[in-house]
């Protein structure tokens, strides 16, 4: 007979590598997001327009069909930018308003349970739990965006055939940039809020406010001062300004490309900034 | 000093003449529900100028007992007066009670003069007078150069003291304090303690609840024990111990020849068990009865057995503790 | 013996204030106890070896690892239990401790496999399943210490473990360091107010006085008894104890409540103490050799 004493062990094993240990971080998020039904149904209703696209591109392609329903067909005949760019827009609202659910879970719990020393006295930097949180939202995100708009587009070249693709590549990576900036955008001021605001409801409600705000201020600061300046404080503007340099077309709001793209970096740094404050081991007492 | 159960036959008759009942912190049958919540149930204390310790697990009653006598909870039943005073009766009691809360929650960017100063001002006396009382109670706790800044930069040693202050500041009979040494570090703590000293010595009442047994052993006067909402025991320490008569009383002793000493003890009927300590130096005795055991033991010492050192094992509140109350899960 | 940390001229500094100010020591036991007034600069201490903030001077290692080039190394081979209460509410017990495993680099399996073990070894093991929001004091306090130990560290940073815990709570933390200290392949380090914990636990002591080392020794050395100082402890007739004592030669001290504290001549043999009780029917509850407690080590450190 053998007795075991039950005492602490060492552990002798190996070793992950060191660059994939961020992504532990959105797999343990997940496991508790996607017991959410409302973030569940919202995911449902996300894929409802790219699914509407493709049936509008396979019914493009296919105008027998229409002909045999004796529908018109002249209304469907090119498949364009303009067509992803309606899917650009549509989707992403649908970003921001998922970003403003999931969001303010992001970072708070970690803040306010005073749970960043045990993060980061691991082999875990302060750069991989931002990557790690952010990958959180950027992975979400982009099952609602980008991916969906590239599917979307393979389809359309699979259908439209080589003459197609070849002169409508542009659109692939315009379609990416724009979808995947966005994306960035969405994802560090969701960070930067959920690190400075511990009330969920708030964090949600404040991620909301900076958009609409900024629109409503803009848009006042333009009426007052005669200028078009105001925009740049709407990152929504900002955003669609950025994306008609991409998908070649004029946005109308009066603010050169260089300006929007300048105004979106300024955001993401002022948003890093403020996470930097809070991702951190120890609070500076003076 | 009375262990309930153990000693109910024995327990003294409170009759406590009016005089006395004047220096008397006593409760008498009180209970304190929140709702379904027990708080404390069925107490009957009566608490002698001095220090005494408040010693249990955590949930057991300590801070529930506090609010009662400081009047910040009114009892479900029963009645409870502080050196005569009723706690139905604020304007009395808050004269004489100083109440320092475990909790650090003070006013948003008040100093620490300021903390102290308000509070005194709350007694309706002058500008002047406030003041100085003030900077008496700040210097008693050593804290004079921080006190001119905001509270909200101390640390946890400070935040503990300017409450101190705060309690003592003025000049109550009747000090309740709530953990009052947790986050003290040592320098601070044998100050701060000596202060506790200082106003048992001039005949004031000290109360205070703490989870470091072993200080309880050297600053109290009595202690009292609590477990689930109900006073386990309470009194002097020792006398606490030898009322617990279903566990012997255990003797550390270190001599040269200890199994000589063993067979020697073994001889008397009240020793009923000796271990041998493995180094061979000395030997763990427990027995029944603890005054026959150490008049024995200077007659062992004279038939030649060499004793360097004696020391009782058990008649600590660690121990006290432990038999009462028991080293419950931590998974509670 | 191989150096746990060794600190040179480690310096940090805040703003315009020196918090540590020229460090140097080699520390190398197996437990060491980190003690100091507040504002000594200990958790800064901690803080700069985990690499949290930055140095201002010099430098230090652990196991032979600098701290400012090879801070992974040295934090995949430290356990930190900090001060503050640490967690994630809405986690069970089971998963954050997994989840900060897996941080530590072990994999998935082996890591749910450790955090089971390293639940049950502190005591959670009933409670594991449980959110850590539904926790205790204690129990967060010890999950805290699970988590500080599931990916088996070489070197363990204690802050203040047995903070706010309750009795039996803090029996079973101190038994759990003296558990892992004698297990043998970890060192500890351990902060604390409470020189009552750093006695039972601890091999060496460091002790610091407004960002300065001011002592450092071997605990058991600096306790050698002392044969000539003697306390006492009686019950019964104490009236004329210590003349008696000074007939016989000593100093005797009455310390109140039948305690006595005595100097002895050279030679003195404790038999006259018995000899006197017994004829005076006098028991002596306490008879013991003073030894120098870890309070009079620090004292004696705080007044240089």
């Amino acid at each position: 007979m053998a007795v075991y004493k039950r005492t602490y062990k060492g552990y002798e094993g190996g070793l992950t590598p060191g660059w994939s240990r961020f992504l532990i971080l959105p797999r343990y998020s997940y496991a508790r997001l996607f017991q959410s039904k409302v973030l569940l149904m919202f995911l449902a209703v996300c894929a409802i327009y790219p699914i509407g696209a493709t049936l509008f591109l396979y019914i493009a392609h296919n105008l027998s069909f229409l002909e045999a329903l004796n529908i018109p067909a002249w209304r469907f005949v090119d498949i364009n930018e303009k067509f992803f760019v309606y899917f650009c827009n549509f989707q992403s609202t649908m970003a921001f308003l998922l970003t403003a659910i999931v969001g303010p879970s992001l970072v708070s719990p970690d803040v306010t349970n005073n749970a960043m020393p045990l993060y980061l006295c691991r082999p875990f930097s302060r750069t991989e739990y931002v990557l790690g949180r952010m990958a959180v939202l950027m992975n979400l995100l982009a099952w609602i965006t980008w991916i969906p708009g590239l599917i979307l587009f393979c389809l359309q070249w699979n259908m439209g055939g080589w003459a197609w693709a070849k002169n409508h590549l542009w659109i692939a990576s315009a379609l990416f940039i724009g979808l995947f900036t966005w994306s960035v955008i969405l994802s560090l001021i969701a960070l930067a809020v959920s690190a400075w605001v511990r009330w969920k409801i708030a964090a949600g409600g404040l991620i909301l406010g900076i958009f609409f705000a900024g629109a409503g201020f803009g848009a006042a600061i333009n009426a007052v001062m005669r200028t078009h300046n105001g925009s740049m404080i709407d990152i929504a503007q900002m955003m669609s300004t950025a994306w008609g340099q991409l998908f070649h077309y004029d946005s109308g709001n009066g603010i050169s490309a260089a300006q929007a793209w300048s105004a979106l970096a300024v955001v993401s740094a002022l948003s890093l900034w403020l996470l930097s404050k809070k991702v951190r081991a120890f609070e500076v007492v003076k | 000093m009375t262990v309930p159960g153990a000693a109910s036959e024995t327990r003294p008759v409170q009759s406590a003449p009016p005089p006395i009942e004047q220096s008397l912190v006593t409760f008498d049958n009180v209970s304190r529900f929140y709702g379904e919540v027990l708080g404390v149930n069925r107490v009957t204390l009566s608490i002698p100028p001095g220090i005494t310790s408040l010693v249990g697990p955590n949930g057991s009653g300590k801070t529930t007992l506090m609010n009662l006598m400081t009047g910040l909870v009114r009892p479900t039943r029963g009645e409870i007066k502080v050196r005569g005073a009723s706690t139905g009766d604020p304007e009395r009691l808050f004269r004489i009670v100083g109440y320092s809360t475990q909790f650090d929650s003070f006013p948003k960017g008040l100093t620490g003069f300021e903390f102290v100063y308000s509070f005194l001002r709350l007694f309706g006396d002058s500008h002047a007078d406030c003041e100085a009382r003030a900077w008496k109670a700040i210097e008693r706790v050593n804290l004079v150069e921080p006190a001119r800044r905001k509270v909200a930069g101390y640390s946890k040693g400070m935040r503990q003291r300017i409450k101190l202050a705060q309690a003592i500041a003025h000049d109550p009979e009747v000090l309740v304090l709530d953990e009052p040494l947790n986050g003290l570090d040592p320098l601070v703590r044998a100050e701060t303690i000596a202060l506790f000293r200082e106003f048992a010595a001039a005949g004031k009442h000290v109360i205070m609840s703490t989870h470091i047994l072993h200080e309880v052993d050297m600053i109290s006067d009595q202690v009292i024990l609590l477990a689930n909402g109900y006073v386990v025991a309470e009194g002097e320490i020792s006398g606490v111990r030898s009322e617990i008569s279903d566990h012997p009383i255990q003797v550390q002793v270190r001599c040269d020849r200890p199994s000589a000493m063993a067979a020697r003890v073994f001889e008397s009927d009240h020793v009923v068990e000796v271990k041998l300590h493995v180094d061979g130096g000395g030997l763990l005795i427990k027995t029944r009865d603890a005054d026959r055991f150490y008049r024995m033991l200077n007659h062992i010492a004279l038939e030649g057995i060499a004793i360097e050192s004696v020391t009782p094992a058990d008649d600590n509140v660690n121990s006290v503790y432990e038999y009462l109350i028991g080293g419950e899960e931590a998974t509670r | 013996m191989e150096s746990v940390i060794e600190l040179s001229g480690l310096g940090v500094r805040f703003g315009s204030r020196d918090i540590l100010k020229d460090l140097r020591v080699s520390l190398s036991g197996r437990s060491i106890g980190l003690l100091g007034p507040n504002g000594a600069g200990k958790s800064t201490l901690i803080q700069a070896l985990l690499g949290f903030c930055p140095l201002s001077s010099g430098t230090a290692s652990i196991f032979g690892n600098d701290i400012r080039r090879q801070q992974k190394t040295i934090r995949a081979t430290v356990g930190y239990m900090p001060e503050n209460d640490s967690f994630i509410a809405n986690l069970t017990a089971v998963s954050f401790i997994r989840m900060m495993a897996e941080l530590s680099g072990l994999p998935k399996d082996a890591a749910l496999e450790r955090a089971h073990e390293a639940l049950f070894y502190v005591g959670l093991g009933e409670a594991r399943y449980r959110t850590l929001g539904t926790y205790s004091l204690g129990m967060k306090q010890l999950a805290k210490l699970a988590q500080a130990i599931v990916h088996g560290p070489k070197l363990l940073i204690l802050d203040e473990p047995t903070n706010g815990l309750d009795p039996p709570a803090r029996i079973r933390m101190i038994k759990l360091i003296g558990e892992m200290r004698h297990s043998g392949n970890m060192r500890i380090v351990l902060c604390s107010h409470l020189l009552r914990d750093v006695e039972e636990t601890c091999e060496e002591v460091l002790i610091m006085k407004q960002g300065r080392i001011v002592h450092y020794s071997n605990l058991e050395e600096e306790r050698k008894a002392n044969k000539r100082f003697v306390e006492l402890e009686t019950r019964g007739d104490a009236e004329g104890f210590a003349d008696a004592m000074t007939a016989l030669g000593c100093e005797c001290a009455s310390a109140g409540f039948g305690r006595f504290k005595m100097v002895c001549p050279e030679g003195f043999d404790l038999k006259e103490i018995y000899r006197h009780a017994a004829m005076k029917e006098l028991q002596l509850r306490r008879l013991n050799y003073r030894r120098d407690t870890l309070e009079d080590i620090f004292l004696k450190a705080m007044e240089s």
